[in-house]
């Protein structure tokens, strides 16, 4: 079932690499400007449902990985088979420098929100993102925090060992 | 008329949990709805990579304050599966049976907050006071209430108490004796029927489309669930069903969640008559000094939302690399939410938010 899907789509995209680590787990490998022609691929194949859209910084090899996490939704209501455990990871990895991607959207709808986090967490640019604006934080960070340079303890201590005393606190005690 | 904005949330009376969203309407009917989460965001994904495996225990349950058992489930397989640790049988009991557990706990909270949205108090109390009793349950086996660091890589921390079995039954059966009650006051009633009938309604196709899973899925008719899908634990060592419904909207939505309590609770009884003997834990290495192989590992468990997944990634040290959770309530409250909210009335938007069982803690983790 999997070795199938590996061989159709060898044939249909060049230079992939696939490996199966285990049964139920196919691990595709692409470079940037496959991605977008996989995904609808995978999508025309019935795996049409985008669980996780998630980022790594590998810092060391000065590159970001993006990994999009497939699986297919139940074609007959109760009817359960190999197809549906199937999970499929699809890694692209970008320069750190010029952290420039583009949106996946106009195939898979539920990526917005998780582009709007990797924009905000990563520093990553989508193009075509409708609305690239903050997710979930309030403040204005010189890197994006969730970089691996980013250094969580160093920042708790510029921001909150700065924050004054409460007027008299100080004196009264 | 004019156009106005709206912001409902995160202090506002039919908001449940700390999310808001702003809304522009036009008289009573909502134009365009926006989720603005984050007022929970404590970063954990990123605070996990600086500790290690044994220490991100404590910070994963409290990803989903009212759910803590599934995530400590999925972050224990995870690990597992990087580390090639093996859980014994029973085990794997324990850990159904307890999640089963901490699934009807979770749904009578969410009941408590449906209900008490709107305007059915008694329930509410009712079904915040058959929680209590689970939590009493949790309180025996584990020490802790809410949260409980219960399942461990490798089993679960101790197997369960004396006459631990003969609670868990007898608890189950005084809260299985109210669901009468329940419909009576609440299921069966008319007004719920008419807040919630055709309310939030989400198409099988909208669902696909918008990466929906759990029971907004489930309330079109699909037997989508990650315990038949990809059974772990016991899951595939009893018979069950998966409830569903076809309308796809609010009040199809709650009665798949009493639907699945119920089949939860029978669960819980199947597993207890064929739980076998042995250890409940594998021992592993010493959690100070333990490496963990470079790999990556995606697995998925269903929560009493949906499902729940989890992406780690391990760089051969003691800390994990990256961590992030696919939680259910992110599309279900970022995306779904916002569609399912056009062209609806005010009045209906808490309505709409909790039947979605959007929870915000796991949005913004």
């Amino acid at each position: 079932m999997n070795s199938l899907l590996k061989k159709n789509l060898k044939s249909a995209f060049k230079g992939l690499q696939i490996e199966i680590p285990e049964k139920d787990r196919l691990i595709i490998s692409a470079k940037k400007d496959t991605v977008l022609p996989i995904l609808r691929f995978l999508k025309d194949t019935g795996y049409e449902h985008l669980a996780l859209v998630s980022c790594v910084d590998w810092i060391e090899e000065k590159e970001f990985e993006l990994i999009y996490i497939l699986s297919a939704y139940m074609q007959k209501d109760s009817e359960y088979t190999d197809r549906e455990k199937t999970n499929i990871t699809l890694k692209t990895r970008i320069s750190r420098e010029n952290p420039d991607f583009f949106t996946v959207i106009p195939v898979f709808e539920t990526a917005e929100p998780y582009e709007r986090e990797i924009h905000e967490l990563y520093g990553i640019h989508f193009e075509g993102h409708p609305r690239q604006v903050p997710l979930l934080l309030e403040r204005n960070y010189k890197i994006p925090p969730f970089r691996k340079d980013f250094d969580t303890r160093e920042y708790v201590k510029e921001v909150f060992d700065n924050i004054p005393f409460v007027e008299g606190r100080a004196g009264e005690e | 008329m004019r156009e106005l904005e709206l912001y409902f949330g995160p202090q506002h009376l039919g908001m449940v949990g700390n999310f808001s969203i702003t809304l522009k309407v036009e008289g009573d009917r909502i134009l365009e709805a926006t989720s603005n989460p984050g007022y929970l965001h404590r970063g954990f994904e990123k605070l996990m990579e600086l500790r290690k495996w044994i220490q991100n225990f404590p910070m994963v349950c409290r990803i989903n304050v009212v759910e803590p058992d599934s995530m400590e489930m999925v972050y224990s397989m995870a690990v597992e599966k990087l580390a090639g640790i093996e859980v014994p049988e029973r085990a794997q009991y324990i850990r159904s049976i307890y999640l089963e557990l901490a699934r009807v706990s979770s749904h009578l909270f969410g009941l408590w907050a449906y209900a008490n949205m709107l305007g059915f108090d008694t329930v509410a109390q009712w079904a915040m006071y058959h929680r209590d009793l689970v939590l009493d349950l949790f309180e025996e086996l584990t020490g802790g209430r809410v949260y409980h660091i219960y399942i461990w890589p490798g089993g679960v921390r101790r197997d369960f108490p004396q006459d631990f079995k003969d609670k868990i039954v007898n608890t189950l059966h005084s809260i299985g004796g109210c669901v009468p009650d329940y419909d009576a006051t609440f299921f069966n009633n008319r007004i719920f029927y008419q807040r919630s009938k055709g309310i939030g309604k989400v198409t099988r196709e909208e669902a696909k489309e918008m990466g929906a899973t759990g029971q907004v899925l489930r309330a079109t008719g699909m037997k989508y669930d990650i315990r038949k899908v990809e059974p772990y634990a016991a899951y595939d060592q009893v018979p069950w069903d998966v409830p569903t419904r076809e309308d796809g909207d609010a009040y199809s939505r709650v009665w798949v969640i009493r639907d699945e309590m119920i089949e939860s609770v029978h669960m819980i009884f199947k597993l207890l008559d064929k739980i076998p003997q042995g250890e409940v834990y594998n021992k592993v290495p010493n959690p100070f000094k333990w490496n963990i192989p470079k790999g990556e590992a995606y697995v998925r468990c269903e929560s009493s939302r949906g499902e729940l997944g989890l992406y780690l990634v391990s760089n051969g040290e003691d800390k994990p690399y990256r961590v992030h959770f696919r939680t259910p309530s992110y599309p279900h409250g970022l995306t779904i939410l916002e569609k399912a909210l056009k062209n609806e009335s005010i009045a209906d938007v808490g309505n709409i938010m909790i039947s979605l069982y959007v929870v915000a803690p796991e949005i913004d983790r």
